[in-house]
């Protein structure tokens, strides 16, 4: 909590310096919020059956491919997918091709927020399907139900507090992703909602740091953790209330 | 027609199991007797060890819990958000099966399921008549009730009511029992002791 509480009070009180909290900042706290909120709904639609599928199979190799990108420096994602997306290489030639730009564009940084916060939501959705009663879907599966249609009917409307719980974890991973993105997408050319040209908010703060030194930086860095409080609110609450249920 | 013979060890405890019997069966043990387990190697949660699984004379062995026609009912057996009468009804729907017009209102009357609400807000037994009634109504092979009617104040009208269904659709039943003398409302009776079967009708 310590550098929390320093941050609040040095970013917004003696050391609040106006560029920290300016338009531009604003913009990247934006783009990161339309980022991570897309890269969310990403996780959910292709990683919770991954997640449900690990929960059941226990699969071991699958989870160990499921943590690598947790276990990689983050610039090596940035990296890696810039070589995936270069024109050197076939795959590059074929994103191109069909029109995908990764490189300083809003999907090159969706992408990267979505390698690096999947394995967050699924170790976050792997648990609370484990621990889920799975009495229900062998009852479903008895009748005849097959798999997908046991998923899709019995197990996801039971699991809306688990995917708002992971979802909100992967929110915040994502919000607080700083080294692949300041690779793949330092500032998104082409962006919606007059968005072109911003830097993630994670980047700007770096920025601000390395071109003003403290000052900007810790004003920036403040507001960033103003805009998380929120979010650290909900999933308290959250949990807090899968707690309650269980009693 | 259920037909079983099975051999399954879990940690210290093993069950060797002998059972071949259709219409009504009661299956009585104490509590660690192996009730549970050999009626999820019947269900297809567990694999035997050794030994087969049949449900009218096809191995069932290796399908999985879906493609066996073995509908397993426990206390927790019921889908949580579901309204009482699409309840009883996607089971039927979830095997491919189209209701005949009257079979659920009759379902509900044999089996005094008066009442409507979400699955998870109804009391223990309310909610067992309910899962069982879906799980009739999804026309399995087998049914497998295991302590479900334990919880029912009327336990042996509804057991005779259940009977009465299952026997005019051709459903074999098993079920467990702490009481032996459960066995006496059966067509057939087994005791399970430490593991080993019994038949005693």
């Amino acid at each position: 909590m310590t550098p929390v509480l320093a941050l609040l009070y040095w970013g917004l009180g003696p050391l609040s310096d106006p560029i920290g909290y300016g338009p531009e900042i604003q913009k990247g706290i934006a783009l990161s919020l339309l980022a991570s909120g897309m890269t969310v709904v990403l996780d959910i639609v292709l990683f919770t059956a991954l997640s449900y599928y690990l929960a059941r199979s226990r699969n071991i190799i699958a989870e160990t491919l499921v943590d690598i990108p947790a276990s990689i420096p983050h610039p090596v994602v940035g990296i890696s997918l810039l070589v995936i997306d270069s024109p050197l290489t076939p795959s590059g030639k074929f994103l191109t091709s069909i029109g995908l730009n990764f490189f300083d564009s809003v999907l090159g940084l969706v992408v990267a927020l979505t390698v690096i916060s999947a394995p967050i939501y699924i170790k976050s959705m792997q648990p609370f399907f484990e621990s889920m009663n799975q009495a229900h879907e062998e009852y479903a599966l008895g009748m005849g139900a097959s798999r997908m249609k046991t998923f899709l009917s019995v197990v996801i409307p039971n699991s809306t507090r688990g995917i708002v719980t992971a979802s909100l974890i992967a929110l915040s991973r994502a919000m607080s992703e700083f080294g692949s993105i300041a690779i793949i997408a330092f500032a998104v050319v082409s962006a919606p909602f007059g968005l072109s040209g911003t830097s993630p908010a994670s980047v700007q703060v770096y920025d601000l740091f390395t071109y003003y030194g403290l000052g900007p930086a810790v004003t920036a860095s403040a507001v960033l953790v103003l805009v998380s409080i929120p979010l650290m609110i909900a999933l308290r609450l959250v949990r807090g209330g899968l707690r309650v249920e269980k009693e | 027609m259920i037909d079983v013979s099975v051999k399954k060890t879990l940690g210290t405890f093993t069950l060797n199991a002998r059972l071949q019997d259709e219409g009504f069966v009661c299956l009585s043990g104490k509590n660690g007797s192996g009730k549970s387990t050999l009626l999820r190697l019947i269900a297809g949660k567990l694999r035997p060890d050794e030994g087969f699984v049949k449900v009218n004379s096809v191995e069932v062995t290796s399908h999985p819990m879906e493609k066996r026609g073995v509908v397993l009912v426990t206390p927790d057996s019921y889908i949580p958000h579901f309204p009482v009468e699409k309840h009883l009804r996607w089971g039927a729907s979830a095997r491919g099966i189209r209701l005949a017009k009257d079979s659920v209102s009759a379902t509900r009357a044999a089996l005094g399921i008066t009442y409507e609400g979400r699955m998870d807000k109804l009391s223990l037994g309310m909610r067992e008549r309910v899962s069982l009634a879906t799980a009739v109504l999804s026309h399995p092979s087998v049914l497998l009730v295991d302590e479900a009617f334990a919880a029912l104040d009327d336990k042996e009208s509804l057991m005779s009511a259940l009977r009465g269904l299952c026997s005019k659709q051709g459903v074999d039943v098993l079920f467990t029992t702490q009481e032996e003398t459960d066995g006496n409302g059966a067509d057939h009776h087994y005791l399970l002791q430490k593991g080993t079967s019994t038949r005693l009708k």
